[in-house]
């Protein structure tokens, strides 16, 4: 008995000569496939009026566990597009490595300026090739639809009440949203929230703040469920469109 | 649940029948392992027979086997092991400082690193911690997004754990090397679906204070059966691969560890499931959504590496069970209880203090927070369950052979990450 | 063609041809064996293996040895010097003297003398001397650790390997090599013929020679999850890739001693010749890497106690079964 399942194991190993092969050789040849999610690097993009999004508010800096992050706040100026005054970015460093990829940056930031984007990573040369300068950042936003998390979404996707009854109604209409990647955040928030809005009465009983509030959003959001499989996708493609 | 073991151990089979337990601190303890002689870790090297060549082994902190940087110094008798010490702290960064200097929301990426094998569990044993300090509830579909990937994150370790036994006993250039290679290709899907979850393979930053970062992608209760059931099927794979006569003569017998040392040291986990102790704090003390499944906890008695290897295995098996069941009563419902974090000192509990501890694929993993009103703790402790595993090394290592020490290292499955912090 | 064995009349010439043909040969085959050992695995493990030197890596042990040439040769600065570096160098001539007995075809054989399996049998495990040599002159604790292990284990094993080789050489008569391998004509072949002994002989002397060139389950002398590396913990550059040679040189040597003594040779259903020779060989070396490639590792004393306990009766044994078969014949 003993030795037959000696036999096994090289049964076994036998056996697996025949299953596909389980690695590729990166980066020179195959490529693997990014999860949707995936993240990787980061891009500083611009906003609908072709401005630069950042407004230097630096919370990012602030909230970097790794401390990598600097941003040089400049002074207040009018936007050359709505006139209104907002803050400006005068320099802007990450450097990748120390980055731990935690995404709180993004996350925090209130200008949805700052994204991290699926794309392959690639091994620097020298410790300059992994610091990323605001011009190496800026022009990483071509790469920008490959983007998942825009801070807006990730906010949308945590928040416990969602509290924009304005973009929940105007979902159908997707242009009139004031900011552009808000747009398909918000028609991805209420599409996500529909579901919870029909079937919150499980939740409820643990949730008690928050079962009223749902409960309200129900019958507006209800017409919304269509446009779920398309929430994501439209996502990560709208700045491209633009 | 039944206590007994099911295979033979040169122990079990000096006894003949069942296994008689004894009573030690309201645990049932078996009977033979309550005999075995203690070796005493303190020897005095200079006053062992001075007719004896010692040689002295400084195993690691470079070595392939210590899995990490731990330093083992052995004195050799020949290549009998007389005192084995320890050397810990190769890997310490501070991470307990850290937590003083960070703010709440900042800790969680960082203690990510501590138990670099199962991220997922230091996030969710620190975040409970903070939600203990803040009393806030979780909702519910956090809680069971939270437990299946803790469940799934188990797996994984377990994985890894058991093709990194097979290069310590079977070497890294041979049939080891396949086992590790095979585990890793599943292990491998279980990290694909933490990818899909939050983005990142590893340390992934998706518990938060109150609740979770990332929402459950379309699609990914249905990636997470498919691969869940390839993975059992693998296990059924790797127990052919691995129980064969080799095998057990490198692990029965080897590293016994009896319950009461193991009490006495804070031992938990597999370790003192696989020495006879039926204790789980998934069952026992339930967190997250654990009181909404049953759950079978394997035990061994006979408490030597193969012992330990069965009831790991078991619990992979177990695991998945879990997961799957818990997948399918995934509830609809917000994924945090508190607003999105929008800076740094968002979260600001009131003066008070914590301690909350889960079960993570090594044992009991404690997070003790005491908090002044501010933006970061005042103090943050660790319990690792490594810490505790490692300190049985001067227990069982004197006696034994080089190789059956490095199988012990293997089987006690401490990641140096923790153990330093 | 042949005249007493020898190619070209002269045996001086015949020795000198047939060594630079013998050894280039097994030189290549212990390289491409790393090449194919490393596919193997890597297949096994659902891995590609070499791919970049080379169409599927083929050039690999070319590139591996000019890396190797290339790397510097480090010797500590507490190690025996002369030692150290004798070392690697004696354990290459232990397997390649071997190869001048070892028949490839009729008549491809260096010398053929009438002790020549005891000449293989010997002169390969003198392989243990140099191993020991280089563990000792390492000065490092590993390395000591391994040569001691190796020395422990080549010694013990060696007793199994000559019973199992005793039954050929009593069915046969003979120490010639060519001798055993006529006996075996018409598909004898010992593993299968006297239907008891010959079998489990094969068996022992292919797991005896898996401990004698410290193969899995038996590579315990430089078992690296525990010993780093053996006795060639110190050792870098070709004077690494020397003993790394020699290792798979004695692989191939236990491999070819296997297909010779047990397999019938070169010969085999069809046209008899080295294609059949190398064949069974090369079969036996493959077996080898997959059971490598798929076992763990047993401990030192549990490996000599097998050997003692359990290999050295069987192997009396089947000395007494096959010579009870020679005497009923
Ligand atoms: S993802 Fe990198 S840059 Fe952003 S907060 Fe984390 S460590 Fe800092
Ligand atoms: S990237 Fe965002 S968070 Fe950082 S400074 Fe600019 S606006 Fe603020």
């Amino acid at each position: 008995m003993s030795l037959l399942s000696l036999a096994q194991a090289l049964r076994v190993s036998f056996q697996n000569l025949t299953r596909p092969k389980n690695t590729e050789p990166l980066p020179w040849k195959g490529s693997r496939e990014r999860a949707e999610r995936y993240r990787a690097s980061f891009a500083l993009v611009h906003d609908e009026h072709g401005e630069e999004a950042c407004i230097g508010c630096m919370l990012c800096e602030k909230i970097c566990p790794s401390q990598i992050i600097s941003v040089t706040q400049g002074p207040k100026a009018p936007s050359a597009a709505t006139g209104k005054p907002r803050g400006w970015c005068t320099d802007f460093t990450l450097d990748l490595n120390a980055c731990i990829i935690c995404e709180l940056c993004v996350q925090v930031c209130p200008a949805d300026a700052i994204i991290m984007m699926r794309v392959q990573e690639k091994p620097g040369f020298a410790r300059e090739d992994l610091l990323l300068t605001m011009e190496k950042l800026y022009a990483n936003e071509k790469l920008a639809k490959l983007t998942w998390a825009t801070p807006t979404k990730l906010q949308e996707m945590q928040d416990p009440k969602p509290k924009r009854p304005e973009p929940v109604a105007a979902a159908p209409a997707k242009d009139a949203a004031p900011i552009k990647d808000a747009a398909p955040a918000a028609g991805a928030s209420s599409a996500k929230d529909a579901a919870p809005g029909a079937e919150s009465a499980p939740a409820a009983g643990t949730t008690p703040s928050k079962d009223a509030e749902p409960a309200k959003e129900v019958p507006p959001v209800k017409e919304t469920p269509p446009a779920s499989d398309a929430a994501p996708a439209a996502g990560t493609e709208k700045p491209s469109d633009a | 649940m039944t206590v007994g073991t099911t295979y033979e151990t040169p122990r079990a089979g000096e006894r003949k029948g069942e296994v008689r337990t004894v009573n030690v601190g309201g645990m049932r303890v078996p009977y033979h392992l309550t005999l075995l002689e203690r070796p005493d870790p303190y020897l005095d090297i200079d006053s062992y027979d001075p007719e004896a060549d010692l040689m002295a082994l400084n195993m690691g902190p470079q070595h392939p086997s210590t899995h990490g940087v731990l330093r083992v110094k052995l004195y050799l008798d020949g290549e009998t092991c007389i005192k084995a010490v320890p050397y810990l702290g190769y890997l310490h960064r501070g991470v307990e400082k850290l937590c003083e200097k960070l703010t709440y929301v900042q800790i969680t990426p960082i203690v990510d690193k501590n138990d670099y094998v199962s991220p997922m569990m230091n996030e969710l044993a620190i975040n409970m911690a903070f939600e203990a300090l803040l009393k806030v509830e979780v909702p519910p579909r956090a809680l069971f997004i939270r437990t299946v990937c803790a469940e799934i994150q188990r797996v994984a370790s377990h994985l890894l754990w058991l093709g990194t036994f097979g290069l310590d006993v079977g070497g890294g250039i041979g049939g080891g090397a396949t086992l590790f290679m095979h585990t890793f290709r599943e292990r491998e899907m279980c990290l694909d679906l933490f990818e899909n979850l939050t983005g990142c393979r590893f340390h992934y930053n998706t518990h938060q204070v109150g609740g979770n970062r990332h929402d459950i992608p379309e699609g990914w209760d249905q990636k997470v059966k498919r691969a869940l059931g390839h993975i059992a099927s693998r296990v059924d794979e790797y127990e052919a691969f691995v129980e064969n006569p080799i095998f057990k003569a490198r692990t029965i017998g080897v590293g016994v560890i009896d319950p009461i040392l193991a009490m006495e040291l804070g031992v938990c986990g597999p370790i003192l499931r696989a020495s006879g102790i039926d204790f789980d704090l998934r069952r026992d003390a339930p967190y997250a959504a654990y009181d909404k499944v049953e759950i079978n906890v394997p035990v061994e008695t006979a408490g030597d590496a193969y012992a330990r290897y069965l009831v790991r295995v078991r619990e992979m098996r177990e695991s998945i069970r879990i997961a799957l069941t818990l997948l399918d009563g995934v509830p609809e419902g917000p994924i945090s209880a508190l607003k999105p974090v929008k800076g740094p000192t968002n979260v600001k509990p009131k003066p008070g203090e914590a301690y909350v501890s889960i079960e993570s694929p090594r044992g009991e993993l404690g997070t003790y927070v005491i908090s002044d009103g501010s933006p970061n703790p005042y103090r943050c402790k660790l319990r690792p369950p490594s810490l505790h595993a490692a300190a049985l090394l001067p227990y069982l290592a004197p006696g034994s052979m080089v190789s059956d020490i490095v199988a012990t290292l293997g089987s006690l499955d401490f990641i140096l990450g923790e153990v330093d912090r | 063609m042949m005249e007493g064995g020898l190619l070209f009349g002269n045996p001086w010439l015949h020795g000198l041809i047939m060594g630079v043909i013998v050894l280039s040969g097994a030189m290549g085959v212990a390289a491409y064996a790393v090449w194919f050992e490393r596919k193997f695995a890597a297949r096994m493990q659902n891995r590609p293996g070499p791919t970049e030197v080379g169409y599927g890596g083929l050039l690999q042990p070319i590139a591996d040895l000019l890396k190797l040439l290339q790397k510097e040769h480090l010797i500590p600065r507490s190690a025996d010097r002369p030692l150290f570096n004798l070392a690697p160098v004696l354990v290459v001539i232990a397997p390649l003297a071997t190869l001048a007995v070892i028949p490839f075809g009729p008549g491809l054989v260096g010398t053929d003398p009438s002790i020549g399996l005891l000449f293989a049998l010997a002169i390969s495990s003198l392989m243990v001397i140099p191993v020991w040599m280089a563990g000792w002159a390492s000065n490092n604790k590993y390395a000591l650790l391994g040569a001691m292990r190796a020395a422990a284990q080549a010694i013990s094993y060696e007793i199994p390997l000559l019973l199992a080789a005793m039954v050929p050489i009593v069915l046969t008569g003979s120490f010639r090599v060519g001798d055993i391998v006529a006996a075996q004509e018409g598909g004898r072949w010992f593993a299968f013929w006297p239907p008891g002994p010959g079998f489990f002989a094969f068996l022992l002397f292919f797991f005896a020679s898996l401990a004698e060139s410290n193969r899995i389950p038996f590579d315990i002398p430089e078992a690296e999850s525990e010993l780093v590396a053996g006795v060639t913990t110190e050792y870098s550059g070709m004077i690494f890739g020397l003993i790394y040679l020699a290792e798979y040189l004695h692989t191939f040597i236990a491999s070819a001693l296997a297909a010779l003594l047990f397999l019938g040779g070169w010969q085999g259903p069809g046209p008899d010749g080295i294609h059949w020779m190398l064949l069974k060989s090369l079969l036996v070396f493959a077996v080898i890497f997959w059971i490598r490639w798929s076992w763990l590792r047993y401990r030192s004393d549990q490996l000599m106690a097998m050997c003692w306990k359990i290999f050295l009766p069987l192997g009396l044994v089947l000395v007494m079964a096959s010579a009870i078969w020679v005497q009923l014949r």
